[in-house]
């Protein structure tokens, strides 16, 4: 504990008693018992294990690939069998883990098999990894809403630990599948899994970087599982974890008010390590202190209170305006963003032809410096 | 907590070696076995259910009963089950059927005697009546292949007719309309059950099913050959052929040939199993994959919640895997988007 910016940022999730509401996301830094041991040493609240399946089969090569911010990935699941994952899970719970078991199977009697014997080797909470947009064709499980109930179902009355289900943003309606599980006694929701992508192709040898349809996760797709965690929290009681291109505390903070209650993370650690875990923690500690909230309770969902409908948006006549010069000579991001051609600058001067300018307000997030104001025409 | 492999490796000898030290068997030297003990203490290594296992004089074998060892398909299954029974120190037998009820009660009986500890039936000929008998000599086992009803025993099954349905229904949604079906040797439940799911995709389509276009096969590729010939052979032969597995399949692929015609665009041919094969005969074969190396694993799993006295109260399972439609290249579709998410 850090002396003077000590928070206490243990929560309740499902039952569960987490020391903070980081957890490392399903994925390739949680692959083996030794793996877990290591994230919940760096810090994670709870740490959830690659998808365990029945039947394994070797990874595929090469399997990754980053392209600015994104990963794609096309990874498929654990390479551990069952029986193996008995003693990584054991191991890690002899550390100290909290483990949220993530698996897999084709019909419900199957998942709840094993179900039952993931709960046996211990672990504290289940989480369906039904939402992975390869290996499973084009729309299975996660896109059918009466299919993950049944699947859900037969999970929730099989086992006595919590079981959450992962949703995919593969589908029209996240809403709707937030619900199915739900109603069918999920006792939370995680979201996002991974968006299907192509990260890019290389024009020479004209082939796609990786060497079919994969995942995309990352910084690139924070907006997407945004959105995905305020409508579930909009549509469903139960909490929900969010996930997506976490990689600060910022972002945990922007999840959280629009509604996560805990959150998890892959793409970010695997490119910064685990270290950062703790930096995030930290600085998680620090902001909550320096805005004198207590728990988490007393954030969470606060953004979905100004989230509107088109009707409720009062169409306002903003116009833009300069607060202040402009020091940089060479940035004119401002001047070429302006759709409008209302903005203008000359040396340091920047003007704002209010005629011309529609409010759109690009300017004020386009310029580093914040310069622009919306005030009324 | 370790297993068996790991007190061997910490030991410096083989599984084998352990296995014996825990069977207290005489052909260990007590240098060895000295050895094996010491591991165990270090590792924390507690017997699965081992020490109850010496009490009760287990013989550390499973036998898995399959109906014909020359069909690739029972071996991927022989594999799963060994996965398994490896991790847990336990040899199994394997027993060749050969759809042979007669022989199937004959290896029963050598089984009991041998006091196996457990018992695997894949796809078997006997009653209920007969599999209950084995519970009076109190040995588990667990069924694999079609599902019973009326059973109150751990099955392991898969939908035969909902697979053969996927298969022809694909064959509709290609454009055939005259569908033969090669069908499995009678005496199989699950020939009767992939014919149903066959005449039921029929229906579905308003297409009558007629007598003419099934043929009776014997799950060999002979049979798939012949039956296709005969086929062949009819004044309106048909467009497609759904042969009740992959080896029939790859028979019936072969007679198209044979007869100087060409697989899809004379005769599209389907299968069923999803053998590794198919995926290597020319053209690729569409077909239906059986779960059976899944299965293997489930049903030695469930096998030894019963050996390790885990299964608890829980009732009996009845664990269904799901059959999948696996498209290539037989039957002449144009939709590669269907095989890249396979
Ligand atoms: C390489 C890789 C492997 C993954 N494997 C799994 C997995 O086995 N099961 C699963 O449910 N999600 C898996 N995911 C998805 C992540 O858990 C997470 O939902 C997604 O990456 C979005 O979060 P991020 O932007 O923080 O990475 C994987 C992601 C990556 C990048």
């Amino acid at each position: 504990m850090r002396g003077e910016t000590y928070m206490d940022l243990a929560v309740d999730f499902m039952g569960l008693k987490l020391k903070n509401p980081i957890m490392v996301a399903a994925g390739p830094l949680t692959a083996t018992g030794e793996m877990l041991r290591q994230a919940v040493e760096a810090g994670a609240g709870a740490v959830v294990t690659k998808t365990i399946v029945n039947e394994i089969r070797p990874k595929v090569r090469p399997r990754l690939a980053a392209l600015g911010e994104g990963m794609q990935n096309i990874e498929l699941y654990t390479e551990f069998s069952l029986e193996a994952w008995e003693h990584e899970i054991r191991y890690a719970k002899s550390h100290g883990a909290v483990i949220i078991a993530n698996i897999l199977a084709h019909t419900p009697s199957e998942m709840a098999d094993i179900a039952l014997r993931v709960e046996k080797f211990g672990a504290d909470a289940i989480e369906l990894g039904v939402a992975c947009p390869h290996g499973e064709g084009l729309e299975g499980l996660f896109a059918d809403p009466a299919q993950l109930y049944s699947f859900t179902k037969s999970v929730v009355q099989r086992v006595n630990i919590p079981v959450m289900v992962k949703l995919s943003p593969n589908v029209t309606n996240m809403a709707k599948m937030a619900m199915s599980a739900e109603q069918a006694g999920a006792s939370a929701v995680s979201a996002i899994d991974t968006v299907r992508a192509i990260i890019g192709v290389d024009l020479e040898s004209g082939r796609p970087l990786l060497s079919t349809y994969g995942g995309y996760s990352g910084p690139p797709v924070r907006p997407i599982g945004l959105a995905a965690v305020a409508l579930i929290s909009q549509a469903a009681k139960i909490p929900v974890c969010g996930i997506g291109g976490i990689s600060n505390s910022h972002h945990v903070l922007e999840y959280m008010m629009l509604g996560a209650s805990t959150v998890q993370l892959c793409t970010s650690l695997i490119l910064n390590g685990l270290d950062s875990l703790s930096k995030i923690i930290h600085d998680l500690e620090t902001w909550l202190m320096q805005h004198n909230v207590a728990d988490f309770g007393q954030i969470r969902g606060k953004a979905l209170q100004s989230l509107k409908s088109f009707e409720e948006i009062k169409v306002e006549p903003y116009v833009a305006k300069a607060l202040q010069g402009c020091s940089d000579l060479s940035c004119n991001l401002c001047v070429r963003g302006c759709i409008y051609k209302a903005v203008h600058k000359s040396k340091f001067k920047v003007t704002v032809d209010q005629n011309l300018c529609t409010g759109c307000g690009l300017c004020l997030s386009v310029c580093p410096d914040k310069a622009f104001v919306l005030e009324w025409k | 907590m370790a297993n068996i492999r790991d007190v061997a490796k910490k030991a410096g000898v083989s599984v084998a070696t352990v296995s014996r030290v825990l069977n207290r068997a005489s052909n260990v030297s007590p240098k060895t076995a000295d050895a094996v003990l010491a591991a165990m203490q270090e590792l924390h290594f507690t017997p699965n259910g081992l020490a109850r296992g010496l009490a009760l004089n287990r013989t550390r074998t499973i036998a898995l009963l399959i109906p014909n060892i020359v069909n690739p398909l029972y071996p991927e299954m022989a594999k799963g089950v060994e996965d398994v029974a490896h991790q847990k120190g336990y040899n199994v037998l394997l027993c060749n059927t050969e759809e042979d009820i007669a022989k199937e009660r004959d290896y029963l009986t050598m089984l009991i005697e041998r006091r196996v500890d457990g018992l695997i039936l894949m796809s078997t000929l006997l009653t209920n009546d007969n599999l209950l008998q084995i519970r009076e000599y109190n040995i588990p086992f667990v069924l694999t292949g079609r599902y019973r009803q009326d059973l109150e025993a751990d099955i392991v099954y898969t939908d035969y007719a909902y697979g053969s349905y996927l298969a022809v229904h694909h064959l509709l949604e290609v454009g055939y309309q005259r569908i033969a079906h090669i069908s499995g040797s009678a005496i199989q439940w699950e020939s009767q059950e992939k014919l149903s799911g066959f005449k039921k995709a029929l229906r579905e389509a308003q297409l009558t099913v007629e007598a003419k276009y099934i043929v009776e096969g014997d799950n060999e590729i002979e049979g798939g050959y012949l039956g296709t010939m005969r086929l062949l052979h009819l004044s309106e032969k048909p467009q497609a052929i759904f042969a009740a597995n992959d080896l029939m399949a790859i028979g019936a692929i072969d007679a198209v040939k044979a007869q100087g015609l060409r697989v899809p665009s004379d005769v599209a041919v389907a299968g069923f199993d999803d053998i590794r094969m198919s995926a290597l005969v020319e053209p690729k074969l569409t077909t239906v994959s059986h779960p059976v190396h899944k299965m293997g694993l489930i049903a030695a799993r469930l096998l030894f919640d019963h050996i390790d006295g885990g299964a608890g109260e829980d009732a009996t399972q009845k664990i269904l895997l799901q059959p999948k439609l696996m498209v290539r290249k037989s039957c002449g579709h144009e939709n590669r988007l269907r095989e890249i998410f396979n």
